[in-house]
């Protein structure tokens, strides 16, 4: 497989990862929003998430945020938006169609399709919102689904998985990290429940949170469950787990023998999360150690790069 | 039934108004059948595929007319709708641009599908392989020993002022002496029925995948009749042409690899197809490289030898080293690794020789010369407005020509002096007489009209067709359908996609087939 056509896959999947996030993000602020009254959370999604401090006076009703969401689905002049990162998905797809099946493409060119109409602009200003947003989502959840029922196993899908979960992981984490953030800014006692309930929903982790914590919403729970849980599919080390597995399964597809830097980095790290507790991690300091872990997961996205896209 | 085929490429001739997809808008929800009222204007002196002169239906489209009969408006708009949507779900579009915003268009297709008889087909097979046979044979000796124009069947001079004589191919044998491996010719129906070439293309031949496409929406769109009608098929085109290549090493399992100029190009998706059906890489001169006089491929894990390409960029931009120094499309070094035997290139460079419009003059000739044969396909009347008695009866009757450029395409360029001002036509002759060697002539013709569903009706369109022919160690094989065009703008001539043609699917039915 050519190099140019692995990074197109890789990238593929990240953008397309990078747009269900930033769905999850829009959908849980929406929520909290309402139920708080507090629209200036919105702030801090513009400016982590779509890198704009400027042009959005600080919102403080419902219109404001009918607006802000406007933006960040359709704007088509900032790369963040998700009209922008479907774009790209859907160009990298477009360079590689002989490599990946029929129902991906299709998925994501009608994905490009709705999101790029205007009359579908027009119809989410008039609609609910979270109806809109749902159909949306509903996008991405067909893009996974073809992915793993349609597309054969292979150099091609372990690229795909790695662009996925290296995205999954970086916004697991970064999620954490402004989100714990922001909580330290807010008063507490008022909101830290419902704040934390929120949190857990925008991961998508709600009923295994309840089943595993018995509704007991506090901080440490949380980061233990999005770090070291190792059944929650968007957790740190469940991701991590599966990058893991993909490096390895692309030497066995191109029958590389032997150990290399990328498959030494990528089990040491996984060893780390494996002998990470919750104690371990207050020990060094929850932001110290998310520091750390998305520094190394630097490193193995550019040992990845080298070995497989240096060609280019 | 897979014989042996020619094909024409996609930008040429006549041009066309860009066709809205929403042509169907306007059906409602009239139930009385208006199909085939006494509205349909056949144009004069023009022969029509599905009517007679006495407006009665050819044998061949009973089918047609009784699935008109039987259908409602609103049925068909819905197989429009179904068609247009698949067409944008696939992506099968090209991108216009209107203040710099970028609006996603398909190509537009009209649903009816144009018909071709046995004993037609067997004639028009038949005379494209003949033809591309000369045009091959033409090629080899042009680069070689060049008999043709020592025997002065072929002029020198067209040689020495063509910009598609590569002399890097003097003295070149190519594999199996194949120079023309995938090839298109554009042929026309006349007034007398019959089948006329109206241009060869061997260069870069497009729109097969449109022919594939086209034939996919069909067989939705008809579940009930398709089968019945004895249809060739059209599916196999990339497994041929991937045999094709293949043949053209001595290596059971090549490396094959199509090579794309890249996603801007207006062809681009009918490579990414190809490469997809075919289960080659496609490439682009970035992803190849020369090492050791050998062509590689960089790979995730390495450098991989390639042995053949399909080349989809045009000799312009193959080798920096050779021909153009600003390109970015080719690969440096390629032509010396070409030369050398390390790689086979699909279809040869230098290929242009033999379907320039100069060239085309005298394809007749070269049959009779080359083969010893008549021309099965017939050549329409040129003149060639470097010989001054040609010349001059061309400016005299004007009005009745199509004049076009020897080395332009796409419809572009050319004057069509029955619809053109004084002041164009005045213009125009300036250019020619600054080199009339670079100007052709053809008499206005009267393309055959087919029925397209135009504003609630059947309306006739002017239509050519393009079938495709692949040259291997298989020989010639010729696909049984092609790609039609149609003209949808009311009295054009103008076909071209590149000027907003549309296309239908062309069924080529079997022998003795009975046609329900």
């Amino acid at each position: 497989m050519l190099s140019r056509v692995a990074n197109n896959l890789f990238w593929m999947d990240r953008y397309m990862e990078r747009s269900f996030g930033l769905l999850n993000l829009i959908n849980t602020n929406y929520n909290s929003a309402l139920e708080t009254g507090d629209y200036s959370s919105w702030i801090h999604i513009l400016n982590k998430y779509l890198n704009i401090s400027k042009n959005f006076t600080t919102p403080d009703n419902y219109d404001d945020t009918i607006s802000i969401i406007d933006y960040i689905l359709f704007d088509d002049t900032n790369p963040n938006t998700l009209l922008n990162i479907i774009s790209y998905s859907r160009e990298n797809a477009r360079n590689v169609q002989e490599h990946i099946s029929r129902d991906i493409w299709l998925s994501t060119n009608k994905y490009y399709l709705y999101i790029s109409k205007k009359a579908n602009r027009s119809k989410f200003k008039k609609s609910n919102p979270i109806k809109f947003l749902d159909e949306l989502k509903e996008f991405n959840l067909i893009y996974l689904s073809s992915a793993y029922v349609s597309q054969e196993r292979g150099s091609a899908y372990c690229f795909m998985n790695l662009g996925k979960y290296l995205e999954r992981t970086i916004f697991s984490i970064d999620i954490l990290n402004f989100k714990i953030l922001e909580l330290s800014e807010n008063n507490q006692s008022l909101v830290e429940s419902l704040f934390l309930k929120n949190l857990i929903f925008l991961m998508g982790g709600y009923q295994l949170y309840v089943k595993t914590y018995k509704s007991i919403f506090n901080i440490e729970n949380i980061i233990e469950m999005i770090i070291i849980n190792e059944f929650f599919p968007r957790s740190v080390k469940y991701n991590l787990n599966r990058i893991t597995q993909n490096i390895i399964e692309l030497d066995q597809y191109n029958q590389i023998i032997g150990e290399n830097e990328l498959v030494y980095n990528a089990k040491k790290l996984q060893n780390t999360l494996t002998y990470t507790t919750i104690n371990s991690i207050k020990e060094i300091g929850l932001n110290s150690f998310l520091f750390e872990l998305k520094n190394d997961l630097n490193n193995l996205s550019q040992l990845i790069n080298q070995r497989y896209f240096s060609q280019l | 039934m897979y014989m042996e085929f020619s094909y024409l490429d996609f930008y040429s001739i006549i041009s066309l108004i860009f066709f809205s997809t929403s042509f169907v808008k306007n059906f409602d929800q009239k139930k009385e059948n208006i199909f085939f009222n006494d509205d349909y204007e056949h144009y004069p002196n023009t022969w029509d595929e599905m009517f007679k002169n006495d407006g009665k239906v050819r044998r061949s489209y009973k089918f047609l007319e009784k699935f008109l009969n039987n259908s409602s408006f609103d049925s068909i708009k819905e197989k429009q709708d179904f068609s247009d949507q698949f067409f944008m779900n696939q992506g099968i579009t090209f991108t216009v641009y209107d203040n710099d915003q970028g609006v996603e268009r398909i190509f537009p297709f009209d649903i009816l599908p144009r018909i071709i008889r046995p004993n037609e087909w067997d004639t028009i097979e038949k005379g494209i392989v003949q033809r591309v046979k000369a045009l091959n044979l033409f090629l080899k000796d042009i680069y070689n020993e060049q008999y043709i124009l020592k025997d002065q069947i072929f002029p020198s001079r067209l040689l020495l002022t063509n910009p598609y004589f590569i002399t890097q191919m003097k003295g070149l044998k190519t594999p199996l002496d194949v120079y023309t491996h995938v090839s298109g010719v554009d042929l026309i129906r006349n007034n007398d029925g019959k089948f006329y070439v109206l241009e060869d293309n061997l260069r870069t031949p497009s729109g097969v995948c449109y022919m594939l496409e086209n034939r996919e929406v069909s067989r939705k769109l008809f579940p009930s009749i398709f089968p019945k009608q004895n249809v060739s098929s059209v599916s196999s085109y990339p497994q041929v042409l991937y045999n094709q290549l293949s043949s053209l090493v001595n290596k059971t399992k090549p490396t094959i690899v199509l090579l794309t100029p890249g996603s801007f190009n207006s062809a681009y998706y009918e490579h990414t197809t190809l490469a997809r059906l075919m289960g080659v890489e496609l490439v682009e001169g970035k992803d190849l490289v020369v090492d050791d006089n050998f062509v590689f491929m960089k790979t995730a894990t390495g450098l991989q030898k390639v042995d053949v390409i399909y080349k989809r960029i045009d000799d312009e931009f193959l080798d920096p080293l050779v021909f153009n120094d600003q390109s970015y499309l080719g690969i440096a070094g390629i032509m010396n690794v070409y030369r050398s035997g390390n790689v086979v290139l699909a279809n040869a460079p230098g290929a242009g020789i033999a379907d320039d419009k100069a060239s085309y003059v005298y394809v007749p000739e070269m049959i009779k010369y080359y083969l010893n044969e008549k021309p099965i396909l017939d050549n329409i009347t040129t003149y060639q407005l470097g010989k001054p008695d040609e010349l001059d009866y061309v400016l005299k009757n004007i009005n009745k020509m199509v004049i076009k450029k020897t080395d332009g395409s796409g419809g572009y360029g050319m004057l069509m002096g029955g619809n053109s001002t004084d002041e164009e036509i005045d213009n125009y002759i300036k250019q020619i007489k600054k080199n009339p060697t670079n100007f052709i002539a053809q008499p206005t013709l009267n393309l055959s009209t087919t029925p397209c569903i135009i504003d609630e009706t059947l309306s006739p369109r002017c239509v050519d067709l393009r079938p495709f022919a692949i040259f291997g160690g298989e020989g010639i094989k010729v696909c049984p359908g092609g790609l039609s065009r149609v003209a949808l703008k009311k009295g054009s001539l103008v076909v071209n996609s590149s000027q907003g043609g549309g296309s239908k699917d062309t069924w080529v039915l079997e022998k003795n087939q009975n046609v329900k």
